[in-house]
């Protein structure tokens, strides 16, 4: 049964390189188990490092960033810079693009997340960034297990069958990389195509006439 | 009206809300509007409760959330469940059970603490305590009047919510509008009758102590002379 309660410091949190090793992840909702809200922190080694990747959340979640310590810049919106210093706290609404860098060494920020109206699910994200952090450490049987156990949690996500392609380009296996990402096309076709037509983890793909029918080249 | 696409404070500039057991409350949930998750900061100097005692069982405004506390700055002496649990700047305490009790002592001043919260496969609903909290302030600096005022607005987003019905009645009848009050408490007594048990002992009845109405509700028997309306 599980305890009551469960007590972690921040620098004894997993620390997963995420977006090509420039974002330091500690995945604080895996590691508790927290079912109820979206909830991690980044932190940078050096100064300069980013700790919340440059994205939107279009469609997503309300999100809050807490700087609990070092000191941060975010740039958010039409390129709005914002001083951030520990103690600082940044709402952002979905669809609003944001990104912060470290200024200081240490530089850590809580990043928590859910969707008005919606019962909370964990993003796919996750179970990709874990499984590709244990690819890259050569953990290939650990890779795709976390992998399946994403996709087994959110069947219809295309997502996860992306993940899933790459996963599967990146170690050799041609026809299940293909037959992944067909299905993810099939659930989100526009993006996966974008995507698809420049991820290099697909790149072992490319030549082969099924892909490029794939992704409309 | 548009609503500006992100927003930005510090925890020093945010509202400090005396609360339940004179913790002190910064509302960040409320401050920027999220709606999505629960969140909010808590501060208190050394020896000073940071995070009140409490469990999760749904009594009294709170709800059956699961919780993270997260300590931003100075030191506090966590109690959950009977064990205590030294907590640093970037300790993570996560409360999984709901029953358990769970309390916070500031070990050193400038103590705060992150805390977010949510139930497990349902939409987020803010907690009744939001609103309660500040009407209890009010009511104890003897603004009965401006308690009942915020417990209404609390009502508008969280309707038929028993404990703001029932904090309502106090208010209501500390001020003289006794229809108002019994009126707001059987409608308590309906959803939650355990609150009878409080009605009991509460002085902010007093002035309803002895009405037949009053009595017959806090018995759980039909009302008397019909309905309070």
């Amino acid at each position: 049964m599980a305890s009551a309660f469960e007590v972690a410091a921040l620098d004894e949190l997993d620390a997963v390189p995420v977006a090509g090793g420039a974002i330091s992840w500690r995945p604080v909702r895996r590691r508790f188990g927290i079912e109820a809200f979206g909830v991690n922190v980044f932190t940078a080694e050096s100064e300069g490092d980013l700790v919340v990747e440059d994205h939107y959340e279009r469609g997503g979640p309300e999100e809050l960033y807490v700087v609990l310590r070092g000191h941060a810049a975010f740039r958010l919106g039409d390129d709005d810079e914002i001083d951030a210093p520990a103690g600082t706290l940044v709402f952002v609404r979905p669809g609003t693009r944001r990104v912060a860098t470290a200024l200081e060494p240490g530089t850590a920020v809580l990043g928590a997340g859910a969707k008005r109206g919606e019962v909370f699910k964990p993003s796919g994200w996750e179970w990709g960034a874990v499984a590709f952090a244990q690819l890259d450490r050569g953990n290939e049987a650990e890779a795709r297990r976390v992998l399946e156990e994403g996709i087994a949690r959110d069947p219809d996500s295309w997502a996860g069958q992306y993940n899933l392609a790459c996963f599967e380009a990146r170690t050799g296996r041609s026809d299940e990389a293909l037959a992944a990402l067909t299905r993810a096309i099939e659930g989100e076709p526009e993006r996966v195509r974008q995507f698809a037509a420049g991820d290099e983890d697909l790149a072992p793909l490319r030549g082969d006439p099924r892909f490029e029918e794939l992704v409309g080249r | 009206m548009t609503e500006h696409p992100y927003e930005v404070a510090h925890l020093n500039q945010l509202d400090r809300v005396p609360s339940f057991q004179g913790v002190t409350w910064l509302p960040i949930r409320r401050c920027f509007g999220i709606e999505a998750f629960g969140v909010n900061a808590f501060a208190g100097d050394a020896g000073k409760l940071v995070i009140e005692e409490h469990d999760e069982l749904g009594s009294g405004g709170s709800g059956t959330q699961e919780e993270l506390y997260v300590v931003v700055s100075g030191r506090a002496t966590f109690t959950i469940a009977g064990e205590e649990t030294d907590a640093p700047p970037g300790t993570f305490i996560f409360v999984r059970d709901p029953a358990a009790r769970r309390k916070a002592t500031a070990a050193a001043d400038g103590t705060v603490i992150l805390a977010l919260g949510g139930t497990r496969g349902e939409v987020f609903t803010p907690s009744a305590w939001e609103w309660v909290a500040p009407a209890i302030e009010r009511h104890g600096a003897g603004d009965f009047a401006g308690a009942a005022s915020v417990v209404r607005d609390g009502l508008e987003r969280l309707p038929d919510h028993p404990s703001l019905l029932y904090n309502l009645a106090c208010f209501e009848a500390r001020s003289g509008e006794l229809d108002a009050a019994l009126q707001h408490l059987a409608r308590g007594f309906e959803l939650d009758p355990k609150m009878r048990e409080w009605a009991q002992k509460d002085e902010d009845f007093a002035a309803l102590r002895g009405d037949p109405r009053f009595e017959s509700a806090v018995a759980g028997q039909p009302e008397p002379y019909g309905e309070f309306t």
